[in-house]
């Protein structure tokens, strides 16, 4: 019975400050043949919401290895508050997990009750932070723990924006007592679409709030009329100048759990473990500096 | 200065169907045109929800082309927005639509086709619960017997169909042209009953005699209810096949609400 899974004898849930892979259907058998030298696994919260073979595949990994649950579809700024039926379906399945993590995107993806799909920007306005605050707290009140709040990749601004979207996500932090999952790609990608200053950024985020790092590729998209926006695709290996970006995080943060995120073109198992050797390598480097950015 | 549930109508409006206009005054106008940028959250919409549908209805789609099938997605979505972001659940009324679908018209069989990949998808993914036990009815007095109510396995499904929606589905699965070729498609009462077992999903046809006994097993009616002469051969052996595949989940022998009333006999 290679996907029984054996309750109290789990390996820990805390997630280490290493690499980790994010997990899809595809590998779910490769992993439990395989047991890859791969410190955690992050899965999309939504996929595991009901019975059945995906949630047996997950229990049996879990037993070997730490676990995140990374959600994509409570809509954190969700106006009439949070969709009381998905939020239990999320504290259900971490009650089964036991994950060593859980974490949202700061954006939106419902209105008038219909999902629309995407992950999309919020207006970053005092109403807004308003509401997002209201649902974390809702959120993590309802898990009993901290969750994380990952930075979206984005494509657009609102005219109406009076906050920096850095700043956002610290008040959120303070206000609620959520960590910041500091996406490096997301903030390489939506820097690029707007003229933005990645650096800056990173520099806004107080090392002790940031929990988690993200990696993953992207690509460019050439517009009619010669414009280029870069997507958050998540179809490609992670881009020589995001490597670059997450050397200056991991300067700056020190060493955290970081992940590899694949979505679509989904390679073989292989190239996500070279790529979370890559960012193994880069975390396990001494940076000495951390002490003096912390300091500052 | 717009509140933000009135910006999200605005962008929502605009990501679901041809752009008003409303959207594009909330986005800054710097670098790329507003409706370049909306149109990118467009697309990914439209790729996700199309995406699920792909998932849940894979012989569909490759009975009808993938162009047809993502033109056909893309207004079932505008028509019937999905309500969660657990998007197993997504999809219930697509086989409704396709009935519907003047350009699906002549493919009579397709509605039959997709309620049975709604029934095997919604199977998959029902929770996990167990099975009851057999031997859980053996201690019963016989006089119980007749009380004896079932609730059904949650990953149970009966079907009432038209078409043999069961042997086009596993030829355009299997790849088997041959077998897809010889199926008559001459519309007829059908009757199939899903359920997700310890080997997986499986389908299984019943006589109408077989399915009017499992709606009526299944529907929380009594024994005495479901059949009165229960010795009859056919009941004996389906409910033993229920039973040993484990299509239901618990029984009582009173009445639920009765029950729930204090006043059980």
């Amino acid at each position: 019975m290679s996907v029984a899974s054996v309750p109290g004898q789990r390996v820990p849930g805390l997630i280490p400050a290493r690499a980790g892979v994010g997990l899809r259907f595809p590998h779910h058998q490769a992993v439990i043949e395989r047991s890859p030298r791969v410190a955690w696994f992050e899965v999309h919260t939504e996929n595991y919401m009901g019975g059945g073979a995906p949630l047996r595949y997950l229990e049996a990994i879990r037993s070997d290895y730490p676990l995140s649950l990374h959600g994509v579809g409570l809509s954190l700024g969700r106006v009439d508050g949070l969709d009381a039926d998905h939020l239990d379906r999320i504290v259900r399945l971490a009650a089964r997990i036991e994950p060593g993590l859980v974490s949202e995107h700061l954006s939106w993806s419902i209105s008038d009750g219909d999902y629309l799909g995407d992950l999309l920007p919020l207006p970053l306005t005092e109403e807004a932070l308003d509401v997002v605050c209201d649902n974390v707290d809702r959120f993590q009140q309802a898990l009993g723990r901290q969750i994380l709040v990952e930075n979206p990749s984005s494509y657009l601004r609102y005219r109406h924006s009076t906050i920096a979207e850095s700043e956002f996500l610290v008040v959120v932090a303070r206000r609620t007592g959520c960590g910041i999952l500091c996406d490096v790609n997301n903030i390489f990608v939506s820097a690029a679409n707007h003229g933005l200053d990645a650096h800056a950024y990173l520099a806004a985020l107080p090392p002790a709030e940031v929990k988690e790092l993200h990696l993953a590729g992207h690509t460019v998209k050439q517009l009619s009329d010669g414009a280029e926006l870069r997507i958050d695709d998540h179809g490609s290996h992670v881009e020589p100048a995001v490597w670059a970006l997450f050397r200056q995080a991991v300067l700056r943060f020190g060493a955290r759990p970081t992940l590899i995120e694949w979505d679509s073109n989904i390679p073989a198992l292989d190239v996500l473990v070279e790529q979370a050797d890559q960012a193994s390598a880069i975390l396990l480097q001494p940076h000495e500096s951390r002490t003096n950015v912390d300091a500052a | 200065m717009s509140t933000l549930r009135e910006i999200q109508r605005a962008v929502a409006r605009s990501i679901r169907s041809p752009d008003d206009g409303e959207a594009l005054r909330h986005i800054a106008d710097d670098m790329i045109a507003p409706a370049d940028r909306l149109s990118i959250y467009r697309n990914n919409a439209a790729a996700t929800l199309v995406g699920a549908l792909r998932i849940a209805y894979p012989a569909v789609e490759k009975l009808v082309g993938a162009e047809f099938f993502e033109g056909a997605a893309r207004i079932f979505i505008a028509q019937h927005p999905p309500r969660t972001a657990y998007l197993n659940d997504y999809g219930s009324e697509f086989a409704d639509f396709l009935g519907a679908f003047p350009a699906a018209a002549e493919l009579t069989y397709l509605p039959d086709v997709a309620r049975l990949e709604w029934a095997v998808s919604s199977a998959l993914n029902a929770p996990d619960v167990a099975a009851l036990e057999p031997a859980a009815l053996v201690g019963l007095a016989a006089s119980e017997h007749d009380r004896i109510r079932f609730v059904p396995h949650p990953s149970v499904r009966l079907l009432s169909l038209h078409y043999p929606a069961d042997v086009i589905w596993r030829a355009v699965l299997g790849g088997d042209d041959a077998a897809l070729a010889a199926i008559a498609l001459t519309g007829e009462p059908l009757w199939l009953l899903v359920h997700r077992g310890s080997e997986g999903v499986a389908v299984r046809r019943l006589t109408q005699e077989e399915a009017r006994l499992t709606a009526m097993l299944c529907s929380g009616s009594a024994l005495s209810e479901a059949m009165p002469e229960r010795d009859s051969a056919v009941f004996v052996a389906l409910l033993a096949d229920h039973l040993a595949q484990g299509r239901f989940a618990a029984f009582a022998t009173r009445d639920p609400d009765r029950a729930a009333n204090g006043h059980g006999d």
